[in-house]
């Protein structure tokens, strides 16, 4: 590296620093990684360009630490004034690494209060999906339900809110984001019949301002008069109710368990909802909006601006709770400004994110329940005999399964630079057997009996791929034995990063899929790689290891509880050949 | 049509499961030791009792241990009070672990499982002794009782490369 180009760094850097703390530059670059997605279009995707495909062969860890924490490793560190930011699964420890000092010692360590039995009402492991910085704070959500600020410098909990009740099923594994002085989080629960929502809290006093369902009437769904305008629907009262029979609604689900992106010109926030509950379609006629949709609301004040369907009347679990990519794309010969998003369902949609008009959908991988997606009435052409339900018994073959495409905990990258998005994709089919169920608040409300196998794309379960979302097709793609539930990074030195569920971590030229290095990291990855500026001005990439999530389900031995010991999942039998529970950050370096 | 059907089975299940609730008294039986002040026994496997003395505890006696027909609803109700939803079906495991593999984080004696699913157990196992009366709790005990031990639980496997 060149003196020139270290001092260029520097001052890069130093500019950085300094705006980095003013709310308004926050989604700039500059070298940290202060949102879960980077910045508010949610592309995980760094100017930083040191690391390239030339030089990646060299990139070697640095530095580890050991969480002290089993289970699902998802979400991503922060780095933030030299500073490292790191949330565990349950208990959900914040440390606070600091960069410039040898080791990265601590700073500080903030251990909250946290209910055990938020364990049993997570559905797919106590895991969490990262924090968020804003004004010198970093703030995130535990999993018992609460949301908590924390002092970056000091470690002091600046305040701490109830925004979810476990009683009712709910549990908050999401990573919040900060949109000026509103901090918007949600709640898992798909699995136990919530009545989903998402809410906006005061960020300096954590206060709850404003609450909107995805379901249910217009006033609790924050319809507004005359702000609602869907592209696609005529009639635009109370869709809530009207598209569920009887009172299926209000324990309906439509969780909100992954990610929030932001668009400040057009003062909209995005996010999708989960699934329908419950499993058994049979027990919630109609469309039930706005399950598996994307929502754009107004940050302030929470009003509904536009919804879109993706899955209407769910029955496969098809949660569109993955991220939300913002970017501006040459769609027909005109640049518009879009939003992506590669959905469980297996199809990668492109909607124009001001209307909520859909441009384009294509499969990213085998898709079977439907053929496509009319643009004019932005419907599935669903497949009826992948149609599911308690009265037709186990429906085979349904392809993807309900793990996803892609798993929504799994976000893409999109490099602007190269016009390519990044993702892991899954090979995975099921059959579904619904049931009919009861709901007790507090227990699981599924009524589905889901097994799995590998999907007609060979033998490989797992891949990662770059997409070109103009023609809707593949660039190129990998192949990885078992699923792949990691993030994806992308940076402007053309490298891309992801890691695999037998615990490799990886890194490929963005243009080809060439493997550039790869390192077994001890445990598989289910969690999101970053990048960011040391304070030598050298680039790092960050990563977890630490297998769980669903994958706690059906990964086979990999706990460590002698009570609690799973024989192989047929569908992916070695995977505990090559990995077991571990909880660790890694960080690499040249 | 299905939907009546899911009404029939909840009403059913509501006759047997919201049934006389808190009665838990009448199925325990003091040992010869106990006094009324004392507590029912919480005893796991591998409790270590200080200075080798095992306290006193009351004993709840199963009413239906091994009773076929009790098994069978009981297998039922597994499914029909949503025990399936985080113990999967055939209780072999899923978002918590199997009872059917020999291995207890509670305890696996009658009286051990009564407990746990009467008043919930820390890590999320929520208490079901509200919503069931005692007589269907012991009712899940009883299945879960008769469910085949394996001898020996793989762990890892070699079918692939």
């Amino acid at each position: 590296m060149t003196s020139v180009y270290r001092a260029s760094l520097s001052i890069i850097l130093l500019l950085t620093t300094l705006i980095a703390i003013s709310p308004a530059a926050r989604s700039a670059d500059g070298g940290q990684w202060t949102m879960p997605g980077k910045n508010y279009s949610s592309t995980r995707y760094s100017e930083l360009a040191e690391i390239t495909s030339d030089n990646a062969k060299g990139l070697h860890p640095v530095w580890t630490f050991s969480t002290g924490v089993l289970g699902g490793h998802q979400g991503q560190p922060l780095v933030v004034n030299n500073t490292m930011f790191v949330v565990t699964p349950y208990p959900n420890v914040l440390y606070a690494f600091d960069l410039t000092k040898e080791g990265y010692p601590l700073k500080w360590k903030y251990r909250p209060t946290v209910s055990s039995n938020a364990i049993g009402v997570a559905c797919c492991d106590a895991i969490n999906r990262g924090a968020t910085f804003a004004d010198g704070r970093i703030i995130y959500n535990l999993l018992d339900g609460h949301t908590v600020a924390v002092d970056a410098e000091s470690g002091e909990e600046l305040w701490k809110t109830q925004i979810a009740d476990m009683a009712q099923g709910e549990t908050t594994p999401m990573a919040p984001l900060v949109i000026k002085d509103r901090v918007i989080v949600g709640a898992s629960g798909g699995e136990f019949g919530i009545y989903g929502w998402l809410k906006g809290l005061d960020a300096k006093t954590g206060a709850i301002v404003w609450t909107g369902h995805n379901l249910g009437p217009d006033a609790d769904m924050l319809v507004k008069p005359g702000s609602f305008k869907p592209h696609y629907d005529k009639e635009v009262e109370n869709t809530g109710t009207k598209s569920w029979d009887g009172e299926s609604w209000s324990s309906g689900g439509g969780p909100v368990w992954g990610w929030i992106s932001y668009d400040p010109d057009l003062d909209l926030l995005y996010y999708g909802s989960g699934n329908p509950s419950p499993y058994n379609s049979e027990q919630r006629l109609g469309d039930n909006k706005w399950t598996a949709s994307v929502l754009a609301r107004r940050p302030s004040d929470g009003s509904l601006i536009w919804a879109y369907q993706f899955t209407p009347h769910d029955g496969w679990d098809y949660d569109a709770t993955s991220a939300l990519i913002l970017a501006d794309l040459p769609i027909a010969g005109q640049s518009r400004k879009v939003l992506i998003q590669f959905n469980k369902n297996g199809f990668q949609y492109t909607l124009d994110r001001a209307t909520g008009e859909l441009l384009s959908a294509k499969p990213y991988v085998d898709v079977n329940w439907a053929t496509g997606v009319d643009l004019a009435t932005g419907r599935p052409s669903v497949v009826e005999a992948k149609l599911t339900g308690a009265s037709k018994g186990l429906i085979k073959n349904v392809c993807p399964s309900l793990e996803g495409g892609v798993s929504p905990a799994a976000p893409p990258a999109y490099s602007p630079k190269l016009g390519l998005f990044y993702t892991s994709i899954n090979n995975l089919c099921m059959d579904f057997g619904a049931t009919p169920s009861a709901r007790f608040a507090g227990t699981p409300y599924i009524g589905g009996n889901t097994p799995y196998h590998v999907g007609p794309a060979g033998k490989n379960l797992g891949g990662f791929i770059a997409w070109d979302a103009v023609n809707g097709k593949r660039v190129w793609g990998t192949k990885e034995e078992f699923l792949s539930w990691s993030g994806a990074l992308v940076t402007a030195g053309d490298v891309a990063f992801y890691g695999t569920l037998d615990g490799w971590f990886k890194s490929v030229n963005a243009k080809t899929g060439e493997v550039l290095s790869k390192f077994k990291i001890g445990s598989g990855v289910v969690g999101n790689p970053i990048t960011y500026s040391g304070p030598d001005g050298k680039q790092y990439v960050a990563v977890y290891a630490g297998i769980g999530g669903d994958l706690s389900l059906f990964a086979n031995d990999t706990s460590a509880d002698a009570t609690d010991v799973r024989p192989p999942a047929d569908f992916m039998p070695d995977l505990a050949r090559h990995t077991s529970h571990g909880g660790i950050v890694w960080i690499f370096g040249l | 049509m299905s939907r009546a059907l899911l009404s029939v089975l909840v009403v059913m299940s509501m006759a047997v499961t919201v049934g006389p609730a808190r009665t838990a008294d009448k199925t325990a039986e003091s040992t010869s030791k106990s006094t009324p002040y004392t507590p029912p026994t919480i005893r796991y496997e591998a409790h270590i009792a200080a200075g080798g003395a095992l306290p006193d505890g009351g004993k709840l006696i199963n009413p239906f241990a091994g009773d076929k027909k009790v098994i069978a609803t009981g297998e039922q109700m597994f499914s029909s009070m949503n025990c399936d939803g985080c113990h999967g079906g055939g209780a072999t495991g899923f978002a918590a672990p199997s009872l059917a593999d020999g291995r207890w984080r509670y305890g696996g004696a009658d009286d051990e499982l009564f407990q746990t699913i009467y008043f919930g157990r820390p890590k999320g196992m929520p208490a079901f002794g509200g919503l069931m009366s005692p007589e269907d709790v012991w009712t899940v005990v009883t299945y879960l009782k008769s469910l085949p031990k394996p001898e020996d639980v793989p762990t890892e496997s070699w079918v692939g490369k």
